[in-house]
């Protein structure tokens, strides 16, 4: 069987983006691959090296030609080969899934595996929207995955809590924080990864129009009230803290 | 002109940049409490490949060109100074001799073990006689044979406690002088005759173990003879050469953590009602670190770019060296005092490299010897 794990380019948790012309400017900001995706390229990794028979694992990415980057990383870590559909235009989950669905057909893949929340998008919509168009069934939200043959197990966060589940292939997956801790590429692999294979290919081939356009974009920013509250007596200024933050905050009971 | 890094040499970066601050940082209290480095460390190093940085794919390591192995290094200084000791004297002086003059056999029975983190290598040529005056150098080589008789002490050997393989240098022809001398590698445990004396006690770079080696008529195999007989004094200065460049390289990650160290204090820390970043007097050490660390990337960058291009970087390696390694002194000493007294503690990182930074201007050539070699090679 195969595996296709998705991989997007987002800015580094700590980076600092700038707007200009009311669009994210990611000029001079550290780009590296999505956390989430990271959780999935590592699983695929994982679920091979646990014994189940996976004959290869496949990343992509769409995007500009940076997200190479991402690709190496995915690569270096111990994916087999990329495929990197090119284009400057963002898309949108529903249109990015389209690209995804139609890999996944195309490579004969079983198992897609994406990040259950896009740091780019903030949307949890790529996962469901591929499963809509290939009439998989979808694990969201997994924080545990076996493989026997083609039958899959593990458990996912629900609403009030945590269900176990088994599911025949093929199937979307999506992953969080906590499923593993993503191994760091070493220096030998990374030096591999440059042999490997990244296929280059375009959008067109795949109808996948964006629908939505961003008009405008904003940084948010929080006002913070900056309530001091004078420590002389340490009794009085306990009494206010909580009094604080049980009544303003509501943070406590 | 291109000052952009290759994409994997960045990918290398980080990678290393993250395994030294986030799992041996996590350690770093330890390492300094007890002078040791934890061995699952060592075993995580061996794992990312840091101990086969220099060393031939075919012989199992990464197989990096100056200019890699020096982009490792800055990301390697960016970390615990004294876990970055054990793997640069390693990968660095320790290695290089036997890459560059090793027969094929030579190579084969070390190197797969040394990138594998199995052997720890290092490289003896000071002695209590011969520190900057390394042509005095007292210790015999006496051919008998088939085997090589060495006797004499070797001091302030890093790795030594720890090694697996050291490359010797010693007297084989007093007669001829600084062209009677040959390079040997001796394996210390394997090797009647050698004793590694006790450990060092040092200022910093906890972890990064020196001691003295001494040979009491210790019979190493003609076998093991590294290059030429009598190769000379030069050439065996040829090994720490290359190494300076990667000490500016060390050196720039250090100076590179200690501003990001500074940045982030001085935003949080507030006095007389604001953050003291907003101090010009605070901006100012800031802004100098900053151009200290340019500077010095460029330096290492260009030495790195030339050894890969097969120019001799002798004056340059040591202009590299002595710039980026005073200049780190000048920045642990700005870190501090942006620090303050949290600067002067034991639980703060400032104060860890402010000792360990020191050792930088001393070895591999003190920061004298480097304005030595520059000038001679000007009036030449």
């Amino acid at each position: 069987m195969k595996i296709l794990t998705l991989v997007r380019q987002v800015p580094d948790a700590e980076a600092r983006v700038k707007i200009s012309g009311g669009q994210v400017d990611l000029e001079g900001a550290t780009l590296v691959m999505d956390g989430m995706d990271e959780y999935g390229v590592e699983e695929a990794l994982r679920l091979r090296e646990g014994g189940a028979a996976v004959e290869e694992i496949v990343a992509l990415a769409t995007g500009p030609k940076r997200v190479e980057d991402a690709l190496r990383t995915a690569l270096a870590m111990g994916v087999d080969r990329a495929i990197h559909v090119e284009t400057d235009q963002a898309l949108d989950p529903i249109a990015l899934s389209r690209v995804v669905a139609q890999v996944a057909q195309a490579e004969g893949v079983s198992l897609i595996l994406v990040g259950g929340q896009e740091a780019d998008w903030d949307s949890q919509a790529l996962g469901a929207a591929t499963a809509e168009r290939l009439g998989w069934p979808q694990l969201t939200w997994t924080n545990e995955l076996a493989l026997e043959g083609d039958t899959l197990t593990g458990r996912h966060d629900v609403d009030d809590g945590n269900e176990s589940f088994r599911v025949p292939l093929p199937a979307v997956v999506t992953t969080q924080q906590g499923l593993n801790e993503p191994r760091y590429p070493t220096l030998p692999n990374i030096m591999k990864a440059k042999k490997k294979e990244l296929r280059k290919d375009t959008l067109d081939a795949y109808g996948a129009a964006p629908t939505v356009r961003v008009v405008g974009s904003d940084i948010q920013t929080r006002a913070r009230l900056n309530k001091m509250i004078d420590g002389k007596d340490p009794q009085a200024a306990a009494a206010e803290l909580l009094d604080l933050l049980r009544n303003e905050a509501k943070v406590i009971a | 002109m291109n000052f952009t890094l290759p994409e994997d040499l960045r990918e290398m970066q980080a990678a290393v940049r993250g395994f030294m601050l986030e799992v041996v940082e996590a350690r770093a209290r330890e390492i300094e409490d007890t002078n040791r480095v934890p061995p699952e460390l060592l075993r995580g190093a061996a794992e990312l490949g840091l101990f086969g940085l220099s060393i031939p794919e075919e012989y199992g390591g990464v197989g990096l060109g100056a200019l890699g192995r020096c982009a490792v290094y800055e990301a390697l200084g960016q970390g615990h100074m004294g876990f970055g000791g054990v793997i640069s004297a390693h990968a660095s002086i320790g290695t290089s001799g036997l890459v560059r003059l090793g027969t094929e056999e030579q190579k084969r029975r070390f190197l797969p073990r040394m990138a594998s983190g199995e052997c720890i290598a290092g490289f003896a040529i000071t002695e209590p006689s011969s520190g900057s005056d390394a042509a005095n150098i007292r210790t015999r080589a006496e051919r008998r044979g088939d085997v090589y008789v060495l006797n004499g002490t070797k001091h302030y050997i890093s790795n030594a406690p720890v090694a697996g393989l050291l490359t010797v240098i010693a007297v084989t022809d007093p007669a001829r002088g600084t062209r009677g001398m040959s390079a040997f590698l001796v394996e210390p445990g394997r090797t009647p005759g050698v004793t590694i004396g006790k450990i060092d006690e040092k200022m910093g770079q906890k972890g990064s173990l020196s001691a003295e080696v001494i040979f009491e008529d210790a019979e190493v195999p003609a076998a093991n003879l590294l290059g030429p007989e009598h190769l000379g004094y030069r050439e065996a200065l040829g090994i720490l050469t290359n190494g300076r460049v990667g000490i500016a390289a060390r050196a720039t990650g250090a100076m590179q953590r200690l501003l990001d160290l500074s940045v982030a204090h001085a935003k949080t820390r507030e006095q007389f009602g604001q953050p003291i970043a907003e101090f010009q007097a605070v901006q100012f050490m800031l802004a100098e670190m900053e151009v200290a660390i340019q500077t010095s990337r460029l330096l290492w960058q260009k030495v790195a770019w030339m050894v890969d291009e097969g120019q001799d970087v002798r004056r340059m390696a040591s202009v590299a060296k002595l710039y980026a390694t005073e200049m780190l002194s000048q920045v642990a000493d700005k870190a501090v005092q942006v620090a303050g007294g949290m600067g002067y503690m034991k639980d703060s990182p400032v104060e860890r490299y402010y000792r360990d930074q020191r050792l930088l201007r001393i070895y591999e050539g003190t920061s004298e010897i480097q304005k030595l070699i520059i000038a001679r090679d000007l009036l030449a």
